[in-house]
């Protein structure tokens, strides 16, 4: 057995120690019962915006706490806090994928990320809006 | 014949289509005929394939300055307001941009290759115009039923599948009929900036420069007894080493500029796909300087698949940013836009192509090529994820097979004390950090390839009652946010290592050194390391978790003080030999400057305001500052004071000034809050830089503060304002495509940043009233608290009855019960006493609206509750009174300044490098043949 060989079984055995450890760190994508079964561990929610319900940001009192209702792809709602300013476009968010976890019937998220629609689809609204226009 | 369009260019769309197709054709041509050793043919086609890419570039920029916006492409990218210095952003803003631009870079190297001729020429032209083909491919936008082929930059709007059977298509005066194609969509602001007019080309360049190395190692495989195509395609390597370290870093510093991202790298999935290549590639090149010369080859199959690997995932990173599989774990992949399958044919073609020729009997190569020819057809039977599967599995033992089995290899032993040995280490440590980082970031494809295994896993991990095969089942991974857990936990010690064996190697001589010399000519640069880090430990807090990271800055700062030392003592007047250890100098400040600054950011903003006691410790964020119009606030080591803000353009800026910090004096009888406590000053004392310093010495708590001490109470400091420093504008961009965006505005010094942004800033007016009343917000408040509304401080003194007397006064009748909250109101220039009523009439709630005219604030007390003496009540607001804020962040980034230092030496160090050695090459090469 060479020296070379050595070092390279040596580095493969770290490699997959590597992908052991970081595996473990891994969050899963769940809904919000899923996460609920698990409270306190960190996991990912996605869905879309409840627009029954406010989304209350009030700067002066916290500005770091927005809270608004999140309806998972299994169709629960849930209050959602987010210990972040409010987001510039949630309200017109398409999608939302929060990072966080479940504390008593509440998710609290501390990351967020959102898909807004692009324009590029509401020009075509505009286009089909304006062609009824042109054909009436 | 087809019906004319009124002022559509519909010829110059077919232009376009032709250019495309030619380059397609022509790309196809020189494929062959390099492969036939047409070598004449090949060229000509190649140069056709050129002009034809560079034409329809040409034509696509002047459409753009056309303003054609019966362009889809056009119309997505441009509209009359944007100025004409984006225009390059905008012809990459898109996916058929980015395209066009890749092959741009293809064409010019494939030019240059083409000049010389060597025995490797035909067949590395043959794998480049290979590549070409498909990437022209990319463009020809052809349907076979929902198959799409290709994304075609010339689509006219009404050709658009979108649009497609939409009426106004068929109509042949649409585009003066609708206003609307008189402007386009516009470039995404964001992308409105310099940054992108210089990243991509660079990124670009550097992901092509991949593929010279890719061709030639190809070519080798074709006669592995020869290796003199390495020479040239170390030249390449180094080339793409500088070109796409400097792209990825290039973006980093867009991040940290001109995104809100708050640092410059984030690992981010598509950042990483474009550093694993680099880190590939770094390892591939280091591999051929070993085996470029040596009389016996060493690590054969590592140079090869190293270098072949670099370029798989350069198209691996196309495939996971373009083909919207990403989806959203990254905030910068583009949406998928229907050529998925066509970018995944790509990619797994080439992994073929090239896994295929590591084998170097043609009865192995002949079975590979039948199975993946048999897997084509289970996919397109719907098979597609078992069939790549197997397929990947399949590459994975022939690999191995060719590993052991099909690559010369020399018996005898390296010494531990040899340049080479430690450049092989090192280079298996690059492709340990690539490995792994490609692990995280393949989470949703590894979740694609767990979706048909779901049923089976689950079942076996019942059976085996394994929890790891049930999780597993479920298909669901996603990247934890936890960068510590996740990504620095491997990278950093892997670093250390890297660093360390840069800083040894350069000092090792080839085959064998003497040791005692090289411990001898380290010994300066060791030492310094350890000030450095001595240094470093003492001026800033490390926590003892935080040990990893300072041993990686002392391996680092060793890198760098081993290679400047070489640079100084060794390479000193010898130009050829300076390119090397300037790279690594440059890469060791990188690490060095990266780690320090992103481990020692301060975030100096803090929350003051809000009730700490309701928020959850664990959730509670204090790192963003809410300051008010005219307000000045401490903010670390300065005082900060948000003065106005204006709006230029697409930007709303926010005037913050900050001052000096100057020394406070606390006298006597001053009494001040802390966290939610009453203090009094029992002597004259200045104060310290946290209150807790003084605490003990000079402050008396008062747990019951008297009438004088609650109205005197002021918020403690740590200073005063001194005179104005400087002015940072960050600004919130008005962007209507994808959401206000913030974006930073930082001051620079030699050996720090002041980074700051706004979290939350209003851009529009709040909405009020006819009257100007905005608000209407239900409080819940308690006997004594307090709440700011815009100037004024609002406080809940007492509860009362109103008696029988006062109510005729009031207003109310003899059977009314009238309880009345008293209200103190407080601002700058008053302080008054307000009564607001609760009335209970034969007991129905009577609203009373109650109007602190000279406060600008109305309210109603909305229900009471006796027993715990609370109430609730709804606040107005005049918008005459209201106080506008916003709520920032600032960070101090340390010594950030090394970092982009490094990366200019890198560039710099890379460049001399490829220089010296194509001087150097020129003159042992022999005369043209």
């Amino acid at each position: 057995m060479k020296r070379t060989h050595i070092i390279s079984l040596l580095l493969i055995g770290a490699l997959i120690g590597s992908f052991i450890a970081t595996f473990i760190s891994t969050s899963r994508s769940v809904n919000f019962a899923e996460a609920a079964a698990t409270p306190g561990e960190e996991c990912k929610v996605s869905g879309t915006l409840n627009r029954d319900y406010p989304v209350v940001y009030e700067p002066e009192v916290d500005p770091t706490k927005t809270t608004f209702h999140m309806v998972d792809v299994a169709g629960e709602t849930q209050r959602v806090v987010l210990n972040q300013p409010k987001p510039t476009g949630l309200e017109n968010s398409e999608s939302i994928d929060l990072y966080g976890s479940a504390v008593d019937g509440e998710f609290h998220a501390t990351e967020m990320l959102m898909k807004c629609p692009s324009k590029y689809n509401e020009n075509n609204h505009v286009l089909l809006s304006e062609d009824t226009q042109g054909e009436s | 014949m087809s019906p004319e369009y009124i002022g559509e260019w519909t010829e110059v769309a077919f232009l376009g289509r032709t250019l495309i197709a030619l380059a397609f054709g022509a790309s196809f041509v020189a494929v062959v005929s390099f492969l036939k050793e047409w070598n004449h043919i090949g060229k000509r086609a190649f140069q056709l394939h050129a002009i034809s890419t560079f034409a329809s570039i040409a034509l696509i920029f002047a459409l753009f300055g056309a303003h054609r916006y019966e362009f889809q492409y056009i119309w997505k990218h441009l509209n009359n307001e944007m100025p004409m210095r984006f225009i390059f952003s905008a012809f990459w803003g898109g996916q058929e941009g980015g395209f066009l631009l890749w092959m741009f870079w293809h064409n010019v190297l494939g030019l240059i290759l083409l000049r010389t001729t060597t025995r490797w020429s035909a067949k590395v032209m043959a794998t480049l115009s290979g590549i070409e083909l498909f990437l022209s491919s990319m463009l020809l936008g052809i349907y076979f039923g929902d198959f799409q082929l290709g994304l075609d930059p010339f689509l006219l709007l009404r050709e658009a599948p979108n649009n497609w059977g939409l009426p106004w298509t068929g109509r042949l005066d649409y585009l003066t009929s609708f206003p609307m194609f008189q402007d386009g969509q516009g470039l995404n602001p964001l992308l409105q900036n310099y940054w992108m007019t210089i990243h991509p080309p660079t990124l670009f360049l550097g992901f092509a420069a991949t593929s010279v190395p890719f061709a030639f190692a190809a070519a080798g495989l074709t006669q592995r007894d020869d290796r003199s195509w390495m020479t040239p395609a170390l030249r390449w390597g180094v080339f793409g080493i500088g070109i796409l370290g400097t792209g990825i870093l290039m973006g980093g510093a867009w991040a940290y500029e001109a995104l809100s991202f708050g640092g410059f790298w984030a690992w981010d999935p598509v950042e990483n796909s474009s550093l694993v290549p680099w880190l590939t590639l770094v390892a591939g090149t280091h591999l051929l300087l070993i085996n470029r010369n040596k009389k016996s080859p060493m690590a054969l199959f590592s140079t090869f698949y190293f270098l072949l690997i670099s370029f798989l995932l350069v198209l691996y990173s196309t495939f996971l940013t373009k083909s919207g599989i990403l989806g959203d774990t990254s905030v910068h992949s583009f949406v998928d836009s229907g050529i998925l399958p066509q970018l995944l044919v790509y990619v797994l073609s080439f992994v073929g192509f090239a896994h295929i020729l590591l084998l170097k009997s043609v009865q192995w190569r002949r079975g590979m090529a039948i199975l993946a020819v048999a897997l084509t057809v289970i996919a397109l039977k719907g098979y597609v994820i078992e069939a790549i599967a197997v397929f990947l599995l399949a590459l994975t033992f022939t690999t191995i097979k060719a590993y052991r089995t099909d690559f010369e290899r020399s018996s005898e032993e390296e010494s531990v004390w040899s340049r080479e040995f430690w450049m092989f280490v090192g280079s298996l440590l690059f492709l340990v950090s690539a490995a792994h980082i490609t692990w995280q970031t393949s989470l949703p494809v590894f979740n694609q390839f767990l979706e048909p295994l779901g049923p089976i896993l689950s079942k076996l991990g019942a059976e085996w009652n394994s929890s790891l095969l049930t999780d597993l089942s479920k298909h669901n991974l996603a990247p934890g946010t936890d960068l510590d857990q996740t990504y620095h936990l491997v990278q950093v010690p892997l670093a250390i290592l890297i660093m360390g064996t840069m800083g040894l190697a350069q000092w090792l001589k080839y085959k064998k050194s003497n040791v005692a010399q090289v411990g001898r000519s380290l010994i300066l640069s060791l030492s310094l390391s350890i000030l450095v880090s001595g240094v470093l430990v003492a001026l800033f807090p490390f926590e003892w978790w935080e040990l990893p990271r300072v041993v990686l800055l002392f391996s680092a700062a060793f890198a760098v003080f081993s290679n400047g030392d070489y640079l100084f003592r060794k390479a000193k007047g010898h130009w050829s030999k300076i390119g090397s250890p300037l790279a690594h100098v440059g890469f060791g400040l990188v690490i060095f400057g990266a780690v320090l600054s992103t481990s020692q950011k301060a975030i100096i903003s803090q929350n003051q305001i809000g009730d700490i006691s309701t928020l959850n410790e664990e959730l509670n964020n204090r790192e963003d500052l809410l300051i008010m119009e005219g307000d000045t606030l401490p903010l670390g080591p300065y005082f900060v004071s948000y003065r106005d803000r204006y709006q230029e353009g697409i930007h709303v800026k926010f005037r913050m000034d900050y001052f000096e910090k100057a020394p406070h004096n606390y006298a006597p009888g001053d009494v001040v809050f802390f966290d939610g406590m009453v203090f009094e000053a029992l002597e004259s004392h200045v104060a310290s830089a946290q209150f807790s310093e003084d605490m003990e010495d000079h402050w008396m708590f008062i747990p019951f503060p008297n009438e004088r001490q609650a109205a005197e109470a002021q918020i403690w400091k740590s200073g005063t304002a001194g005179p104005k420093q400087f002015t940072l504008e960050p600004r919130i961009q008005l962007n209507e495509q994808m959401g206000n965006a913030p974006e930073p505005d930082t001051r620079h010094w030699l050996h720090k940043d002041l980074y700051t942004h706004i979290k939350w800033g209003r851009v529009t007016p709040p909405e009020t009233d006819e009257e100007g009343w905005m608000g209407g917000r239900t409080h819940t408040m308690l006997v004594g608290d307090s709440m700011l509304i815009g100037h004024t401080l609002m406080t809940i003194d007492s509860l009362r009855a109103i008696t029988n007397e006062e109510k005729p006064a009031r207003g109310l009748l003899e059977k009314d019960i009238g309880i009345a909250a008293c209200v103190r109101l407080k601002n700058k220039t008053a302080r008054q006493l307000h009564e607001p009523l609760y009335i209970v009439r034969d007991s129905i709630i009577i609203p009373d609206l109650y109007e602190a005219e000279r406060f600008g604030i109305k309210m109603r007390i909305e229900s009471f509750d006796p027993t715990e003496e609370s109430l609730d009540m709804t606040v107005w607001e005049h918008e005459s009174v209201r106080r506008d804020f916003v709520v920032m962040q600032a960070v101090m980034f340390p010594l950030i300044n090394v970092l982009w230092f490094g990366c200019v030496l890198m560039a710099m160090g890379t460049a001399l490098a490829i220089w010296s050695r194509y001087k150097r090459d020129r003159k042992s090469m022999p005369p043209h043949d």
